[in-house]
């Protein structure tokens, strides 16, 4: 199905792209619109840290890990010889060709299917077959432009980012408080440190990637939208003997998906530069989850009492760093954004062992994982059906905007950060700033989301 | 392959079964397992087990019954569309019996089924671990392999 907004449109300069976005309303056009999409491709995935991998899924030497950059740039997570972790354009410097065609594994040195090309882990070049024919043609083979190329990447606490922008600011910086749901994810590990454990879902969203970005601290719609399963779920449980149910950790993760809309103001949201936000803090629909007793102990070993219970206390629902990864640091896993097409992109669920936590913590979060984000739980297709109405329904022509009006004038302004209810449309304020910062190619300067229509 | 099993009978059972989730009635399909039965679609090959790796789906009897009070609830928007589906059964074999007693029968699928607008096929392998009745079978354990498990997935409403 062709999505094109208007084929017979013109290219859209920078003025018309500025007006999609109103202090409290959007153009439908930045949904389905293919020549929108194209141009966030290249100025917001094309400038923004894009979340790429965990350390811990390249271990040893030559371990490596592809995917995309955005819909097309391939490349190549890879740790080198020395430990150092590298992204590189997954491109062989001869002819082009792919040089890694496979997910995940362990290689000496990539070697080109087409010519037998070799480069090193760190991307260098090694070796030429028939090296003799370049002698006087001027091909120098230590140029460095004949080495895998790399993408500027850093890593926050383990998670590696990389961009396509050489003036976006360092990785720190563009992280900003939002920073904090990382450290507390990795704080939740007695050991202070997080690994990928357990396998990936993917789920393709037949939407615009920005539906799924929405929806995450989106928090006027689970009670609408989850309400068959919380109602399935505590119908049944109710049958159970208490004994039965109490050892249930379904019992625990699915109903809070049903709190009260007051439950989700109190949870609050938060957003910050660059488009980055979370739900919840002092409270979130994690919150109320047992503390395995062993967890505990080791927690408490490592922090002692009153550390390991303010590490607990930070509870966030989820948490955006604005476009490509969503995390649950009280869940301990994480999703990662690809968009595909206009109307296509896919999401991929991770999760992680905190490490020096009994493994009955792992299982839940994998429990979890399964529960609530595979392509065949009673919550994901049914935000999916919502994404993608939305979608369908945004190709009528009755009207071409999209509000975003809650707590308009009510966000709070605080040195890093803006503050507000959580039921409040803050989270989509904070993203389109950053949209329309991005699409002016004004990455250097996004500032901190809110009502301001600075 | 014990020479008293019976093959015909487990193979209408699959198919009996298979029939259940073509024109999905799960208040039926659940009666066929046991008290400790459960579903499971891995998301990789030769997943070692459930509960230290993700998967698609693992429900056991608790699940199910969430699962099927859910696939009928009016305000599940996923299922505001029907789902249809056809199940082909082939290359049942069985080769013997679990540790636990139960016979272990492993079988090809292909499932075509129509979800939103749209026609998708599903292939793979099943295992079944069944417990044999007076006049007919139990599933204790039924495992769905599918031959693109690792893939990309669309939502999916139904068992397979």
């Amino acid at each position: 199905m062709i999505h094109t907004f208007d084929p017979t449109s013109p290219p859209i300069d920078d003025a018309a792209l500025a007006a999609l976005i109103q202090p409290t309303k959007l153009h439908r056009s930045v949904y389905i619109d293919e020549q929108i999409f194209e141009l966030e491709m290249a100025r917001i995935w094309g400038q923004a840290w894009i979340f790429i991998g965990h350390e811990s899924q390249v271990k040893n030497h030559g371990d490596f890990y592809t995917t995309h950059i955005n819909h097309r740039v391939p490349v190549i997570l890879v740790r080198d010889r020395s430990g150092a972790v590298h992204v590189l354009h997954n491109r062989c410097a001869h002819k082009g060709a792919k040089l890694v065609d496979t997910v995940d594994g362990n290689a000496r040195a990539f070697r080109c299917c087409y010519h037998g090309w070799t480069f090193n882990t760190d991307g260098t070049l090694l070796k030429i077959p028939n090296e003799a024919g370049y002698e006087g043609t001027g091909f120098d083979p230590k140029d460095p432009q004949n080495n895998l190329q790399k993408v500027r990447s850093a890593s926050y606490r383990g998670f590696v980012f990389a961009t396509l922008s050489d003036t976006i600011v360092e990785l720190n910086e563009w992280l900003g408080g939002a920073a904090e749901v990382f450290d507390n994810l990795c704080d939740r590990a007695p050991e202070g440190e997080v690994e990928v454990a357990g396998g990936v879902l993917r789920y393709q969203h037949d939407c615009n990637w920005k539906l799924f970005l929405e929806n995450l601290n989106d928090t006027m719609h689970p009670m609408v939208t989850h309400q068959s399963v919380v109602q399935a779920a505590e119908d049944y449980i109710a049958t159970l003997p208490p004994e039965a149910s109490s050892q249930r950790a379904e019992a625990e993760i699915i109903p809070p998906f049903g709190a009260s809309y007051e439950n989700f103001e109190d949870s609050g949201i938060t957003g910050f530069a660059y488009g980055h936000h979370y739900d919840g803090g002092k409270t979130s629909i994690h919150a109320n989850y047992s503390v395995n007793p062993d967890y505990w102990a080791a927690m408490v070993a490592s922090y002692g009492e009153q550390r390991s219970r303010e590490i607990l206390a930070f509870n966030t629902h989820n948490t955006l760093y604005y476009p490509s990864l969503t995390i649950k640091s009280a869940v301990q896993n994480i999703r990662v954004v690809r968009p595909i097409a206009v109307d296509k992109c896919i999401i991929e669920t991770w999760s992680f062992r905190l490490k020096g936590a009994p493994d009955e913590m792992l299982q839940r979060t994998l429990l979890y994982s399964r529960l609530i984000n595979s392509s065949a739980s009673m919550v994901g297709p049914d935000d999916l059906e919502a994404y993608s109405r939305i979608q369908d329904g945004l190709q009528s022509t009755g009207s071409d905007w999209v509000e975003m009006h809650r707590h308009y004038n009510r966000d709070k302004q605080l040195a890093d950060r803006t503050v507000g209810g959580g039921t409040s449309d803050l989270d989509m304020r904070t993203q389109y700033q950053a949209w329309q910062a991005y699409m002016g190619k004004l990455a250097h300067h996004i500032p901190t989301g809110g009502d301001s229509d600075e | 392959m014990s020479d008293s099993v019976d093959l015909r009978a487990i193979e209408h059972f699959l198919y009996d079964e298979a029939n259940l989730l073509d024109n999905p009635d799960l208040d039926r399909w659940i009666e066929l397992y046991s008290e400790d039965g459960s579903y499971w679609m891995p998301v990789i090959p030769n997943q070692p087990d459930p509960l230290n790796h993700v998967s698609i789906f693992y429900d056991d009897r608790v699940m199910m019954e969430v699962r099927r009070r859910n696939f009928v609830h009016p305000r599940a928007a996923s299922k505001d569309h029907s789902v249809r589906a056809s199940h082909i059964i082939g290359n049942v074999r069985c080769s013997g019996r679990n540790q636990q007693g139960d016979l272990v029968v492993t079988s090809n699928f292909q499932c075509v089924l129509y979800y939103r607008r749209e026609q998708r096929l599903y292939a793979g392998t099943y295992l079944h671990h069944l417990i044999a009745t007076d006049n007919s079978f139990k599933i204790r354990h039924k495992k769905v392999q599918l031959i693109n498990c690792d893939a990309p997935h669309k939502s999916l409403t139904i068992y397979l």
